[in-house]
């Protein structure tokens, strides 16, 4: 369960290593046990410039790319999942957990309580799961309202003490460092029995609870006989509950109106307390069907000090909110294009904003532009070769929408148009961007009176709620386009149906 | 020396985060664990900087104190130095806890003659419980902290030393249902429960009434080592709940609890997981994995107490949770989880596994953990991934590749998908075009189109082979798959030569069922070509993987065209390699015709040569030599070189090669016989050997030179028939055989080796006298007794007995060469040693304990030999 040492690597391409160590932490007690658990197959962990190296390496983030290298590149070398064997000198350190985000590398190398040879299947050790919850936590502890390098830093100067504090002898003691840090400041607060180590200190104010839903919508349109099109909603419940006493106990109902798509693959924060079953077999994977669970859906909890997410959920909703084709047409040295786009009736018509974008991968900068918008402006960027067309607030009357044109390009630089793998030829794609404030595709909703708080002082309790569009993407009808095997399977159902 | 300034001690640290190996063996580092210690007490360094020395000594307390005793003095150091620290709030306390238990485990200290040990462990129990310490032990404000970290290190003790808090066991108990933290004592009673019981079922042992012995069971007296000192052999190699790893290991089953312990035990492990809801969800998995690793195979402990917790913990979006179920799930199966309960896992796992509100390697993960998914039923073997049978595609539909994945997530749906067309290869489909084999060929054609682009990085190649790979390995069965496969393979390669190392790593890495189609599709793809491109060198590295000894003449043709473009000497090199791949296929005349050509043509006098010697080789040698001349060099290491590694291959097929010795030679009992002494060599054959040669010389030339002895084929395991090995002594004298053995090898490289000496013993040269007529045998020895003087001499010895007397002595060593016997008391022995020597023996009036001897030869030279052969003969029994 433990874990025998954790880094933090910065990923600087370009620079002669590549990257740097920027933090480090060994648990050599752990590794005293490794050695002993470990027998003839224990390889010790190695010092942080090999480290770095034999990391870098594994994780193809080196700049030297042009050869074939076998020990990289052999067919036979593959990696399903975040966990890798690294190559230190003639031996091979495994497990170890690793992910690039955000330019940030973060490893560790969890604790095997037996030999090592044969490998145990991975699903049998406990320290995995233990090294990605810590790595997930130190994550989510540096990308929390992190702008700024200076501020990066100060945060990554902290990370020595808060790991002193909730990963002291390399088994990890709550995820959340988060809660560290507020401990660190409020050191002196009594600790009462019946008080979750998830919930440290107390809170002294004025009661309140905010409750805000977001949904993301995706899609993918093809504008194909023999494709379905596809759209799905993600759906995130954040709170913050500011309420007095150690162990309040809150319950928050979500809410469907009749005509609402009901929610689906529902996952909760571990601070709610029990679930109804019809909760936890509402799935995406079935066949869906009128009798589906549709709420209202009833957590109850003990809130966290901090804001946290309640739950996450998917649901299928009827229709996409915005139904598209885009057409492209090669023509010598210019393309043809022709979007449409169709807001659907039931959908709020007032957006935050709303944009379609129209990129061109493998081409060279866009030279000349001719269109015609039957609504909206249009916006060149010539150098990224790519035009935004601004919609605006609203979609008109008549909800419908059109664009056509004709789009030149220059040649081709290879250093500055950036490459693509999926928009080869002429497969090609829009992507639409737009948010509604105080709207759920869903239909979702919190109604503010059935929020039971049962914490001393009636609470105000605000709700709100958005639809954000997230990988909208609407394909060019006349190339290939990537599929999922769902839309070639939800058009065969189709089919049957008619 | 004195004390550090504090940016003298930055600087250190520094520079020993940089390499601590690097550091310890410069000039500072011995002192380093001195310096700190020191330090730690030094008025002049601030707080942080002593926090910052104290940090230093957590990570890497194996530099500083490297063995037990620099260990021990460091922990007491730590601790007076937390003693002696002024009664303020100070941010010392902590790391100093961490920092003493750090050094005692790391340089393995921690035992109950240690001084050190004695005053810790009861400072953190002291600690740990709330018990009043004093004032003198830092502000109340710091208690808590404190309190936390000494569970802590409590904790980790107990991890290191399984077994140390065993007899606190009735005190945590007791302290369970008090007031204070839940997560620390839960913890840490769950982790001493589990190492209890392990224990004591290796003991034989019960509880022992260590749960109930309440909270006095440590107060004031010594702390209790019992269950530490058992425990402490015991800390090995231990399987976690996987059965799969752990096939009949499980110990607990000896552990016989009364029904009492059982109550309490159950009592205790309820209690646990009614206040888990309180740990954070990370301490909530561990308390799960560490229970279930305490009752799997405890007899009368019914895993029920777990299901109220499930579907609690079966919402949560948790990686750690729902992996500790799957743990549950594994160590207790259908005892735990139904059929229906097993089916709802998978699905909240397979939902887990696309949900797209979790991040990439938690879906990897999960998946991983869906193809490895303990089910209650398995049909297959439990050590190979499948999908479980449950997971029907239905459920899988989300969970299938497409090319808008990241690699690693499309490589490991792809491995769903294959496991998928298994199962539908046996259900065929009902005429649908979008059955899942059919996607997949869809996949990898997209896969291929993308790895053919020029520009592309070659990350999107690598992707495509490893796709290739996965699917010729998991549907290896299935030509309707392999053969579109193959085909876009070999168009793959015809848009893009360039991918060629890339062929040939897939080549050698997949099985026959991919390996041959596609090889001579690839050879077919080059040889039609023009031979005068650009990638010339794709396609000569690519033939030289392909080539064989079908198609010869496209193959020669492509050759002969390609040979006028080899300008440079890469190139050159290259179409050799290729030629060589032909000799070694064995083509044979055409070949002979365009290595000549190469020798004259070629502009390089490197690649003249090369030409030449593979021409002379093609004509000179037999078909499997020439096999093995040109094979993977033997003399190992792959030198960058091609001609350095090609030379060594050369020498080691066409040298003898030194090797160890693939028989043993021993010799075996002997028969007195013939005309000559004979040896009876014993053969153990060690490896299988072929026109084995076995010369021997003899050291003194003491006998003739000897023949060498021939075999054709030996094989371990088949039994030998003994060599004989006839002596010819010019001298009747004992002797050393140096032995050597040359022979070949299966392979077909000729080996030399020397085999161990063989002795000849005096013994081995005694030949028997020709039987004289019956009746006239004493006169026959008395004839031969009084011949041997003058020339000869007489000697006299007293030779004892063993047990058996004179008649067992004689049967066994004298049998064949007795001329007159009266058993058991007179024995007269004639014994020829050639070349014309003559050995005569009366052993008469033997008495209980030996026999006076009377010995004749006719060779003064024999005697030595003979006193030692007879005095040996008394020393065998």
């Amino acid at each position: 369960m433990a874990q025998r040492a954790v880094w933090l690597i910065s990923h600087e391409p370009g620079t002669p290593l590549c990257g740097v160590v920027k933090f480090s932490r060994r648990y050599p007690t752990v590794e005293k046990r490794a050695k002993v658990f470990n027998g003839a197959s224990y390889v010790p962990v190695p010092e942080d410039g090999p480290f770095l190296k034999a990391l870098l390496f594994e994780l193809r983030l080196l700049d030297d790319e042009k050869d074939f290298l076998e020990s990289r590149d052999s067919c036979s070398h593959i990696n399903k999942t975040s966990i890798y064997g690294l190559r230190v000198g003639s031996e091979e350190l495994w497990p170890v957990v690793a992910f690039l985000k955000n330019g940030m590398i973060y490893a560790c190398v969890p604790l095997v309580e037996q030999t090592l040879s044969p490998r145990p299947p991975l699903i049998s050790i406990s320290g995995i799961s233990q090294g990605f919850e810590l790595l997930f936590g130190v994550q989510d502890f540096l990308s929390s309202g992190q702008k700024t390098d200076s501020e990066l830093n100060t945060k990554l100067s902290q990370l020595s003490d808060l790991l002193l504090q909730t990963c002291p002898f390399g088994t990890l003691l709550d995820a959340n460092l988060h809660n560290s840090l507020d401990s660190i400041n409020f050191a002196s607060v009594t600790h009462l029995q019946k008080q979750p180590a998830w919930r440290t200190g107390t809170y002294k104010g004025k009661p309140q609870v905010s409750i805000s839903i977001t949904e993301k919508v995706n899609s993918m349109q093809y504008d194909k006989q023999e494709i379905a099109d596809t759209w799905q909603v993600v759906g995130v419940v954040t709170c913050k509950c500011d309420l007095e006493g150690s162990m309040p106990n809150v319950t928050i109902s979500l809410s469907l109106p009749t005509n609402g798509s009901p929610l689906q693959d529902i996952l909760v924060h571990p601070c709610v307390t029990s679930l109804d079953s019809a909760i936890l077999t509402s799935s995406s994977i079935d066949a869906m069907d009128d009798s589906a669970f549709s709420g209202p859906y009833k957590f109850p909890l003990t809130p966290p000090l901090e804001s946290f997410n309640l739950c996450y959920y998917t649901s299928q909703v009827p229709v996409p909110p915005i139904l598209g084709f885009y057409q492209v047409k090669e023509e010598e040295v210019q393309l043809k294009i022709t979007v449409n786009l169709k807001l659907h009736e039931s959908v709020k018509n007032s957006f935050e904003f709303c944009e379609a974008h129209i990129p061109f991968y493998n081409r060279g900068p866009i030279t000349h532009v001719e269109y015609k918008a039957s609504f909206g402006q249009l916006e060149v960027f010539r150098e990224k070769s790519l035009l935004v067309w601004i919609i605006g607030q609203k979609f008109p009357k008549s909800m419908e929408i059109s664009l056509s044109g004709t789009v030149t390009f220059g040649a081709k630089n290879h250093e500055k148009q950036s490459f693509d793998q999926i928009c080869i030829g002429g497969t090609a794609y829009l992507k639409l961007h737009f948010r509604i404030l105080d709207y759920t595709l869903t239909g979702c909703y919190v109604d503010q009176h059935s929020v039971q708080v049962f914490a001393s002082g009636k609470p105000k309790i605000s709700t709100h709620r958005k639809l954000i569009s997230s990988d909208y993407y609407i394909w060019n009808s006349k190339a290939p386009a990537p599929v999922t095997y769902g839309s070639l399977l939800l058009n065969l159902s189709l089919q049957d149906n008619f | 020396m004195g004390p550090f300034s504090r940016e003298t001690w930055a600087q250190r640290l520094g520079t020993f985060r940089a390499s601590p190996s690097a550091f310890m063996a410069g000039p500072e580092g011995e002192d380093l664990g001195r310096d700190l210690l020191s330090d730690l007490r030094s008025e002049k360094l601030s707080e942080p900087m002593k926090v910052a020395l104290l940090a230093l000594s957590l990570e890497y307390p194996a530099q500083l104190w490297p063995d037990a005793p620099a260990a021990e003095a460091a922990a007491t150091s730590l601790l007076d130095t937390l003693v002696l620290l002024p009664p303020r709030p100070s941010a010392l306390r902590r790391p100093l806890l961490l920092a003493a238990t750090t050094a005692l485990v790391a340089g393995g200290a921690l035992s109950p003659a240690s001084g050190a040990s004695g005053r810790l462990l009861p400072l953190l129990l002291g600690l740990a419980s709330g018990r009043d310490l004093g004032r003198s032990f830092g502000p109340a404000s710091e208690q808590r902290p404190l309190q936390a970290t000494a569970w802590e290190c409590l904790r980790e003790l107990e991890s290191c030393r399984p077994g140390l808090l065993g007899g606190c066991l009735g005190l945590l108990r007791a302290l369970l249902g008090r007031e204070g933290p839940a997560q620390p004592l839960s913890l840490l009673l769950a982790l001493a429960l589990r190492n209890a019981l392990v224990i004591q079922a290796r003991a034989g042992a019960g509880l022992q009434g260590l749960l109930t012995a309440g909270d006095s069971s440590m107060e004031g007296g010594p702390w209790n080592w019992t269950l530490a000192e058992e425990g402490e052999v015991h800390l090995q190699p231990q399987a976690p709940s996987w059965p799969a790893a752990e096939e009949g290991e499980c110990g607990l089953a000896a552990l016989e609890l009364s029904p009492e312990e059982a109550r309490e035990l159950r009592a205790t492990v309820a209690q646990l997981l009614d206040s888990s809801y309180l740990l954070t969800p990370v301490a909530q998995a561990q308390l799960l994995w560490l229970l279930g690793w305490a009752l799997r195979g405890l007899r009368g402990q019914p895993p029920v107490l777990f299901k109220p917790q499930l579907v609690r913990l079966l919402g949560t979006a948790q990686l750690t949770l729902l992996h500790a179920m799957l743990a549950l799930k594994a160590a207790f199966g259908e005892a735990l989880f139904t059929a229906q309960d097993e089916a709802l896992l998978l699905r909240r796992l397979t939902l887990a596994a696309q949900h797209p509100a979790l991040p990439l390697p938690i879906h990897l993960f999960y998946l991983h953990c869906l193809l490895n998914f303990p089910e209650n039923w398995p049909l297959g073997p439990t050590d190979e991934e499948a999908a479980p049978l449950l997971l029907g595609s239905q459920l899988c539909r989300g969970l299938l590749p497409s090319l808008l994945n990241e690699p690693m997530a499309l490589l490991a749906r792809l491995h769903l998908l294959c496991l998928l067309c298994v199962e539908d290869e046996e259900k065929e489909e009902k005429g649908q075009d979008r059955s899942p084999r059919h996607y997949l060929e869809e996949l990898l054609a997209g896969l291929r189109q993308r790895a053919a682009l020029d520009d592309g990085p070659r990350a999107l190649a690598t992707l495509c082979f490893q796709a290739s790979y996965l699917v010729a390995h998991c549907l290896a069965g299935q030509p309707v798959v392999l053969t579109p496969l193959t085909q876009g393979l070999a168009q793959l390669y015809r848009t893009r030569p360039a991918l060629a190392p890339h062929f040939v790593d897939l080549l050698d890495q997949v099985g026959p069922e991919l390996q041959e189609p596609l090889r001579v599709a690839l050879r077919q793809e080059v040889v039609s070509r023009p031979g005068r491109e650009e990638a010339l060198r794709w396609h000569l590295q690519m033939l030289a993987r392909v080539a064989d000894g079908d198609a010869q003449s496209a193959t020669l043709s492509f050759l002969r065209a390609a040979a006028t473009h080899c300008k440079d000497w890469g190139l050159q090199q290259a179409l050799l390699r290729v030629c060589r791949a032909l000799l070694r296929a064995g083509v044979g005349g055409g070949l002979a015709d365009l290595l000549q050509a190469l020798a004259r043509q070629l502009e390089d006098p490197d690649g003249q040569d090369h030409a030449r010697l593979y021409y002379i080789l093609l004509a000179h040698l037999a078909g499997p030599k020439l096999g093995v001349a040109l094979g993977p060099s033997l003399a190992a290491p792959a030198l960058a070189s091609s001609l350095v590694a090609e030379n060594q291959g050369f020498a080691a097929a066409l040298m003898v090669q030194e090797a160890p010795a693939p028989v043993r030679l021993s010799v075996g009992p002997r028969r007195a016989e013939g005309p000559v002494p004979v040896l009876r060599l014993q053969v153990e054959v060690l490896e299988p050997v072929y026109s084995l040669e076995l010369r021997f010389r003899v050291e003194g030339q003491v006998y003739a030179p000897l023949g060498a002895v021939h075999m054709p084929c030996l094989c371990p395991g088949r039994p030998t028939r003994p060599l004989l090995l006839p002596l010819q002594p010019r001298r009747p004298a004992p002797a050393k055989l140096t032995v050597r053995a040359l022979y070949t090898t299966p392979s077909g490289l000729t080996c030399h080796t020397h085999l161990p000496p063989l002795l000849v013993t005096f013994a081995d040269l005694f030949l028997p006298f020709p039987r004289p007529p019956e009746g006239a045998q004493l006169d026959f020895f008395e004839e031969l007794w009084g011949s041997c003087l003058p020339k000869g001499t007489e000697s006299r010895l007293w030779c004892p007995l063993g047990p058996g007397g004179l008649e067992a002595l004689v049967s066994h060593h004298l049998e064949s060469f007795v001329v007159v016997a009266q058993p058991p008391v007179s024995y007269l022995v004639a014994i020829r040693l050639p070349p014309d020597s003559r050995l005569l023996l009366r052993l008469e009036a033997a008495q209980a304990d030996g026999v006076p001897v009377a010995l004749r030869t006719d060779d003064w030279a024999v005697l030595p030999l003979a006193g030692d052969y007879l005095r040996g003969l008394s020393a065998d029994g």
